[in-house]
């Protein structure tokens, strides 16, 4: 019996890990929170973690309207040219 | 980037040995699939004009695509019939609008399933039950169209449990989760005739649901007495947030509501006013988050809270309200949106009519 597979036609996705930092001490940081309760004051703490022990700064901090849906392109890409590293991650 | 060819797979000749095979494919929701033999694709397609690679839908987190094809492979697999794809393409096609958000609302600990809403003529052409049992089992149009949405996000946009549905509990409605709006004594205008659509045509409305809850009430002869209820069962604090609402008032319910004299909208009227909870007692409970209101929903969910109180949603129209269910019995229901917000909003599609010739 023939069959139809019921998965997508899309074409997998190349996706590549962007190269590891060479140094952490003075790069700047981005923050980007979900929106949702104690998302942001949780990076913050950790971004503060990098600004004591490496001398980092916080450049930016970005937020997301909608929780669950993936952050707007313009809002990365602007992070992009702002920041050396970004610290994202779920509050709740 | 171009699709490519639809895969095709050699499997067991035998029936029952095809459907243990699509099992160890990891096709399934659980249960036993129909097997999406070739010529049985191509007779679920003939039910659509397009191209079969057509792009109806889109996955903004993984970048996955769903073609007509890969709907129809689903669509057989759950065990619909040619006359329902129309519906299956026109929910997707509501669902891909980014207002809809179905990446979040199907990966999320929430937990939500779609509920699909026909509305019009082409539910009893197709045979779509819309009276008694209406969310139970035993119509094949109800069960297989819902079945299709979900074997789609599971095998197309690969929302698999555990690793991209994350869903805590999920709700039963993640099996299938269709209706058909009750046209038979409806007093009011169908949903299809309310959003705008020409006279015949039929629509979809697709919500993130985030679950069911029965409302009884047999002894209420009153509207006000009906309604209040139900703006009970919306307002508690286990459901209450500014998410939107779906209420199916039952026959009964609506017979009461109609005699009186009461649109929809007066009805959306009375739900909204209603159906809240002071700020004070969100904070008791915990639920009340302030940049809930500024950062999020903008200034006119704050200006509720200054007011304060909270509703359920931001406006009486955040409420869809229509009728549904067996003639006897006082039990309406709410269904919740999912989870605690307006990530997702309810959307409504026309159903395209199938091609002349298409298998009815």
């Amino acid at each position: 019996m023939q069959l139809y597979s019921p998965m997508s036609t899309t074409p997998k996705r190349k996706a590549f890990r962007a190269p590891p930092l060479a140094g952490l001490d003075g790069l700047r940081i981005g923050i980007l929170e979900n929106g949702k309760l104690n998302a942001d004051e949780m990076l913050r703490e950790v971004a503060q973690l990098f600004v004591e022990r490496h001398g980092c700064t916080v450049r930016t901090v970005a937020s997301k309207k909608n929780a669950s849906a993936p952050a707007p392109a313009p809002t990365l890409v602007q992070l992009a040219q702002e920041v050396d590293f970004l610290i994202t991650g779920l509050g709740d | 980037m171009s699709a490519v060819k639809p895969r095709i797979h050699e499997a067991p000749d035998d029936l029952l040995a095809a459907i243990d095979w699509c099992y160890e494919q990891g096709w399934t929701d659980g249960l036993p699939v129909v097997p999406p033999a070739v010529e049985r694709v191509k007779a679920m397609l003939a039910a659509e004009t397009r191209p079969a690679e057509t792009v109806i839908a889109h996955h903004p987190a993984t970048g996955l695509d769903l073609s007509l094809h890969a709907a129809a492979a689903n669509a057989v697999m759950a065990g619909c019939l040619p006359e329902y794809f129309p519906v299956i393409v026109a929910a997707f096609e509501a669902m891909d609008r980014t207002e809809f958000n179905f990446h979040g609302s199907t990966a999320s600990t929430g937990g939500s399933a779609p509920l699909i809403i026909v509305s019009g003529p082409l539910a009893d052409e197709i045979g779509m039950n819309s009276d008694v049992n209406l969310f139970g089992p035993g119509n094949r149009a109800n069960g297989t169209i819902g079945r299709a949405v979900r074997l789609i996000l599971r095998n197309v946009f690969q929302m698999l449990p555990g690793i991209s549905d994350k869903s805590t509990q999920g709700n039963p409605g993640k099996y299938s989760f269709c209706i058909a709006e009750r046209a038979r004594g409806n007093p009011w205008p169908l949903l299809c005739e309310a959003h705008g659509y020409a006279k015949g045509t039929s629509s979809v409305t697709v919500f993130a649901g985030g679950g069911f809850a029965n409302v009884e009430n047999h002894g209420g002869n009153k509207p006000e007495e009906i309604l209040i209820s139900v703006a009970d069962t919306m307002a508690n604090y286990g459901c209450i947030t500014l998410g939107q609402s779906v209420v199916i008032l039952a026959p009964e319910h609506m017979k009461i509501v109609a005699d009186a004299g009461w649109s929809r909208e007066k009805v959306q009227d009375f739900l909204f006013a209603t159906a809240r909870r002071s700020v004070e007692g969100m904070k008791g409970a915990g639920k009340y988050r302030d940049r809930e209101y500024d950062a999020q929903h903008g200034e006119g969910a704050s200006a509720l809270a200054v007011a304060g109180f909270m509703h359920r949603g931001l406006r009486p129209d955040d409420i869809l309200v229509t009728m549904g269910g067996g003639d006897a019995g006082g039990h309406s229901c709410f269904i919740p949106s999912w989870s605690r917000g307006r990530s997702s909003i309810m959307q409504h599609n026309a159903i395209a009519a199938p091609p002349a010739g298409a298998k009815q």
